[in-house]
């Protein structure tokens, strides 16, 4: 039935609405008027606009249902761990529960179905961002430990003295010292690029540093303290031009909105499993297949080896190259099963939702006087993450994050959230941050705003 | 109330003699900074120094003493001010409240070598010697519940001798947590860091007076480190003949975030 209904040609001409009965068949996703209203657990029923889809995923969410310090839990941390739905606790606490067992060379039942899971699990991560083959991604610990992956394995192998690597100063820790270590080593040069009048890292300027001497461009897909996106499809052309690999830093950019790898053409994507709804302790590198071939192994251990003697040893294909050691089986499969969550509800909707939070939330922080945030405004073409790192005239951000914690259970971050170079360029030492995912509402928004103003109100009686 | 109560106490407070029972707290060689309930929470007993501390520290007490309340006291009335305090908020405000009291930091001593380092907030404290022998603080901060932490510290200890800087413990404090979740956590840890860098320079002052005097003061030195071995009852501060602990480095890991 599927193979017949993939193809419909002749149904083109046709209205939608008729349409609409074959596409059910057919399982595309293009038809975007069709209510996929099987995707949440929560038994609401297609037409059910009025409720948004941050009211229905906070089911999923049992910690968000709790209070703290008196008051109820709005949590706006998502940027630095996003909470986790039942379903991915559940896989979790299945593969422990059913079938833990070591994977990859165990012959036994319960060997041979962890194995399959985890590989399962590799492949749902592999079709979340449409990589060609699940070869290509490789298991990490987390998206740092994935760059220094890149960074010791590749770079190390690839740089020579001379070499320039491109960075921004809005670049996260992970994606900064990685490299400094790596050209410390290897004579390679750092290059910067800083950023433009509306706070974004300025795209001309880093079209102009490319270079034949450029090897490696390593960018942020989204900022987490700026709010803003990187043209990375524009930026892979201009680096291919001269020869050069760009690696994407897709940390804040993989849970919110479809990235797909075969549009950005990336030769490396590194994104974090806890930052989307994932467990943590466990984060994928993407790599081309042929670029990690090349690659000589990161870390030496069991099951990243061929054969091993005494005097040499002859290593495995990736990705098990660069995966030494037992891995993080349940975490993975517990990635796997936050893919297909996500999925169910539809990466599409989730952004549209969180573009329509994102404004709200700009909206409603810059309404409050003397707050300054940081990163561009929002606008037609300029199209902010879910989140805001700002600072309040006269208020040290982790006094006013105490103060939103103990008096009204907001939880929102305070620091320089791993961007201190980024913090230095924008002359602060540190900011307050407020994140948003999918589970949060206009009400938390709302709340925070109310909580926001009586904090500054508050701090302000001492003046 | 708050920049009064302060009042009070730079003063010579006012002796009251209470019944003996009162005495046990100062008599064992550890400050404990439970109170029995007994003790009043704005006057404190002061009582004949001399049987204040144990034996060894009668040769300290000959000096004729700066000031007739003693860090401990201070540490206590602190200690139960805050205690007082069973609502957060009325933390926070007198925390704010004494950042008022605070004297003016000099911008000639907003230097690297002054800053405290692990807080997420930015901490100078300048640190001299005087005349006496007596720590002298100074600290600013650009946050004001940090402001606040700093101010209670140097009330305490501004003016204090050496082995009574080295002589407070992290736990003494936890009282004045602004969070009622966790002990010595979270936004405590900037006053935990400005204590520690306190106590390590002091100690390096102390070193350096040391010297000076070591060619013949053998007996000195080892009376000092006795001190400090009674003071620190459970050994908090190993003797000057220990490996030092190294505070430069924070308690906790320096990426760790110290906001809730």
């Amino acid at each position: 039935m599927e193979g017949v209904a993939m193809k419909l040609p002749s149904f083109k001409s046709l209205a939608p609405t008729a349409i609409s009965v074959a596409s059910t068949f057919s399982r595309r996703r293009s038809f975007s008027f069709v209510r996929r209203s099987s995707s949440l657990s929560a038994t609401i029923t297609a037409d059910s606009e009025s409720v948004s889809l941050g009211q229905r995923a906070r089911k999923d969410f049992r910690i968000l249902h709790q209070e703290v310090n008196g008051s109820k839990l709005v949590y706006l941390d998502s940027a630095a761990t996003s909470q986790k739905p039942a379903s991915v606790l559940e896989a979790l606490q299945n593969y422990y529960e059913f079938y833990n067992s070591n994977v990859h060379r165990g012959i036994h039942y319960l060997s041979a179905k962890a194995t399959d899971e985890f590989e399962l699990a590799r492949k749902k991560v592999a079709r979340f961002i449409n990589a060609n083959d699940s070869r290509e991604i490789v298991f990490t610990r987390n998206a740092t430990e994935a760059i220094n992956l890149v960074a010791y394995s590749w770079g190390l192998s690839n740089l020579k003295p001379g070499d320039e690597v491109i960075l921004t100063v809005a670049e996260h820790h992970s994606c900064i010292v990685p490299w400094q270590i790596v050209s410390q080593k290897t004579g390679a040069v750092l290059k910067f690029v800083t950023l433009n009048e509306d706070e974004v890292p300025d795209i001309d300027m880093l079209r102009g540093m490319i270079s034949e001497k450029t090897k490696l461009v390593a960018v942020h897909h989204v900022s987490n303290v700026l709010a803003s996106s990187l043209p990375i499809e524009e930026i892979v052309v201009w680096a291919h031009d001269v020869g050069a690999k760009v690696l994407v830093d897709a940390c804040q950019s993989v849970p919110h909105m479809v990235v797909d790898v075969q549009k950005l053409n990336a030769d490396f994507l590194v994104a974090s499993s806890h930052k989307m709804c994932g467990p943590t302790g466990i984060g994928f590198l993407y790599g081309k297949s042929d670029l990690l071939l090349a690659m000589p192994p990161f870390l030496g251990g069991g099951e990243m080896i061929s054969d091993v003697f005494l005097d040499h040893s002859t290593y495995a294909e990736p990705p098990s190259r660069f995966e030494a050691g037992t891995p993080a089986i349940g975490e993975a499969i517990a990635l796997g099963a936050a893919c297909d969550y996500l999925s169910e509800i539809g990466m599409p909707k989730i952004h549209e939702y969180e573009v329509e939070l994102a404004n709200y939330l700009y909206e409603k922080l810059s309404s409050v006087p003397d707050v300054r945030i940081y990163g561009p405004r929002p606008s037609e073409s300029v199209r902010r993450a879910a989140l805001c790192s700002f600072n309040v005239e006269g208020l040290h951000p982790t006094d006013l994050a105490t103060f939103l914690d103990q008096q009204h259970g907001v939880a929102i971050r305070s620091g320089h959230h791993c961007a201190q170079p980024l913090h230095r360029y924008l002359g602060v030492n540190a900011s307050a941050r407020a994140s948003l995912y999918f589970y949060n509402t206009k009400e938390d928004v709302d709340s925070f705003i109310v909580a926001l103003a009586d904090t500054v109100s508050f701090f302000n009686s001492f003046k | 109330m708050n920049s009064s109560s302060l009042n009070i106490l730079s003063s010579p407070p006012l002796i009251i003699s209470t019944s003996t029972p009162s005495l046990k707290p100062f008599h064992s060689p550890n400050f404990s900074p439970k109170l029995p309930k007994r003790i009043n929470l704005n006057f404190v007993s002061k009582q004949n120094p001399k049987h204040d501390f144990p034996v060894s520290f009668a040769t300290a007490s000959v000096e004729a003493p700066f000031r007739t309340t003693t860090t401990a006291d201070k540490l206590h009335l602190l200690v139960s001010e805050f205690r007082s305090l069973t609502e957060p908020i009325d933390r926070v405000k007198r925390l704010l409240n004494y950042a008022t009291a605070l004297a003016p930091f000099d911008d000639s001593a907003r230097v690297p070598e002054n800053r405290v380092t692990g807080c997420t907030t930015q901490v100078w404290l300048e640190i001299k010697m005087d005349e006496l022998g007596r720590m002298r603080f100074k600290a600013d901060s650009d946050s004001e519940i940090s402001k606040g932490f700093c101010s209670c510290l140097i009330w305490i200890l501004d003016g204090a001798k050496p082995e009574e800087v080295m002589g407070v413990r992290g736990e003494d404090l936890s009282e004045m947590n602004v969070g009622v979740h966790g002990k010595v956590q979270s936004r405590v840890n900037t006053w935990h860091n400005v204590l520690m860098s306190m106590q390590k320079r002091t100690k390096a002052l102390v070193g350096d007076a040391d010297v000076a005097h070591r060619e013949g003061d053998r007996t000195v030195t080892h009376q000092r480190s006795l001190l400090f071995g009674y003071v620190n009852g459970r050994g908090y501060l190993e003797s000057s003949s220990k490996a030092h602990r190294d505070y430069s480095v924070s308690l906790l890991p320096l990426g760790y975030d110290f906001t809730i």
